[in-house]
């Protein structure tokens, strides 16, 4: 028995006049598109690598690599013998019934795009959304990765990233943190306020401007209570804040000014009685 | 300390110590500034080690890229144009080069820094900050910590003009040395809230020599545009 190679790429699939032939051409135009995809939108990414922040590096790449897909796919499409004309006068019935379908996959699609050019988050963004914190990984065209300050890895789908709330933390270029200082009554407010403001001051970070501002906020039970108000380089923050807490302590310690302890101040209407003293003898 | 050093050096000073020596058969680059010591070695057969100032928006860890300098207020009248030195903080840049590359070994200063919100808190920048007293003429510096700003101020607006800073990308800065460190600038004021901003690329005095730029040893391209203060300059 011959096995002759011509004769089973003419062999019709079953559908239409397709024959094994014009399938295997489709696939290879397919697979070739991917390929080239891949490895244009690597070079891409290479060749923008230090002259484009990640976020429009990324969305150039991935705009490069659908496309290619895209462009391959409908040069391919005449081998199955799909006529894209077909496709314009069918669209209206097959849009509905892939819309319905796909109504998720749509909506996430279309959730992924606004958020690449609305930029609501960036990749490297501190971020929270739908009760989720972390870093944005990146953002996919159906879903966006973070990953969590645990270093857990988290897929959201764009719709639901769309339509929540986000917080993104590094979205300006400076915030302001809070510390609440609480001195003793005996202690003088004023040294301690001039002291934490040295302090701050000291600290690169610690922003000129907007001013830091250190004042008395409250008189509490125990305490004299302080509140500083520091801004920071919003992406540097959280270091300023661990940073300076600790320094002012010290500082305030080195000047005799201390954390007061919780206290009550306890009277007796009858006296107080103290039995057991030292040197007392038990009756 | 300033130049450019091939195979063992030494270069010392005051508190300043930046050598390359070889430990156990491996040529070792060694700085120390204030107490504090960096290391690396350098397999190297044909490469230099360049010593500059650089543009001071490196430490103590790269977050901006603009300078704000504040000086004293000066009320500028409508047409007027004048001439004034500032001074601008100073950060040494070490490179290795070769034939091929350049690429940027260590960044180190005296002294602390301190950055500042220029604009608003949602849409500003976040600049390097510098107090600077104006000085009609070329003021005494130390190299090692400052340099001499030589800033044209144009006031092209139909009203006094109150400035008390100025803002730059360093992106932009040109740095020359020689005896002291240098750089030429412009101010142009164009609405009482509203200013350009650019360096200039030449010597402040004949015979300076041109520092390698960070921008250019790390490969990021920059435009030379100049920079727009849009949020005021007093």
């Amino acid at each position: 028995m011959t096995f002759n190679v011509t004769e089973v790429l003419e062999i019709p699939i079953g559908v239409g006049d397709i024959t094994v032939e014009r399938l295997l051409y489709f696939v290879f135009i397919l697979a070739l598109g991917v390929a080239v995809a891949k490895v244009v939108s690597i070079n891409v990414r290479r060749a923008l690598a230090e002259r484009l922040p990640v976020n429009e590096r990324e969305l150039l790449a991935k705009l490069v690599y659908y496309g290619i897909i895209v462009w391959a796919f409908v040069v391919a499409l005449p081998q199955l013998e799909f006529d894209l004309s077909g496709l314009l006068v069918a669209g209206g019935i097959a849009g509905l019934v892939i819309g319905f379908a796909s109504q998720s996959v749509v909506s996430n699609l279309i959730s992924g795009l606004f958020l690449m050019f609305e930029h609501p988050i960036r990749i490297g963004d501190n971020i929270n959304v739908a009760d989720v914190s972390g870093s944005v990984e990146d953002i996919r065209v159906l879903s966006t990765v973070i990953k969590t300050y645990d270093g857990i890895y988290i897929r959201i789908p764009n719709e639901k990233v769309f339509t929540s709330n986000i917080t993104n933390y590094v979205h300006n270029p400076a915030r302001r943190f809070t510390y609440e200082i609480r001195i003793r009554y005996a202690d003088d407010a004023n040294a301690a306020i001039r002291i934490a403001k040295e302090v701050i001051e000291t600290h690169p970070f610690a922003l000129k401007n907007p001013a830091p501002s250190v004042f008395v906020d409250n008189l509490g039970d125990n305490s004299v209570n302080l509140t500083a108000y520091i801004w920071a380089p919003a992406r540097n923050w959280w270091d300023v804040r661990t940073d300076l807490l600790w320094k002012i302590k010290v500082a305030l310690e080195e000047n005799g000014i201390e954390i007061p302890f919780p206290q009550r101040t306890v009277r007796f209407a009858d006296g107080l009685e103290v039995k057991g003293r030292p040197g007392e003898k038990n009756e | 300390m300033f130049g450019r050093y091939r195979g063992t050096f030494r270069r010392e000073c005051g508190d300043i110590l930046v050598e390359a020596e070889t430990v156990d058969g491996l040529l070792t680059y060694r700085r120390r500034c204030e107490g504090q010591t960096f290391e690396r070695i350098l397999v190297s057969n044909t490469g230099e080690v360049v010593i500059n100032p650089v543009e001071p928006v490196n430490l103590p860890r790269e977050i901006t890229d603009f300078l704000l300098v504040e000086f004293s207020p000066m009320m500028i009248e409508p047409g007027a144009s004048r001439t004034v030195y500032l001074k601008f903080p100073v950060e040494i840049g070490v490179f290795v080069e070769s034939a091929r590359d350049i690429e940027v070994l260590d960044v180190f200063a005296f002294g602390t820094q301190k950055y500042t919100l220029y604009g608003s808190p949602t849409n500003g920048v976040i600049a390097r900050w510098y107090r600077s007293a104006v000085y009609p003429e070329i003021p005494q510096v130390d190299p090692f910590r400052e340099g001499v700003m030589e800033l044209s101020i144009q006031n092209t607006c139909r009203e006094w003009v109150e400035v008390s800073r100025v803002v730059f990308e360093s992106t932009d800065m040109k740095i020359y040395y020689g005896d002291f460190v240098a750089a030429t600038a412009t101010m142009k004021l164009l609405t009482r809230t509203m200013a350009e901003t650019d360096f200039v690329d030449a010597p402040l005095r004949p015979g300076m020599v041109k520092s390698v730029e960070l921008y250019t040893a790390r490969k990021i391209p920059a435009i030379d545009r100049g920079y727009l203060m849009e949020w005021g300059f007093s």
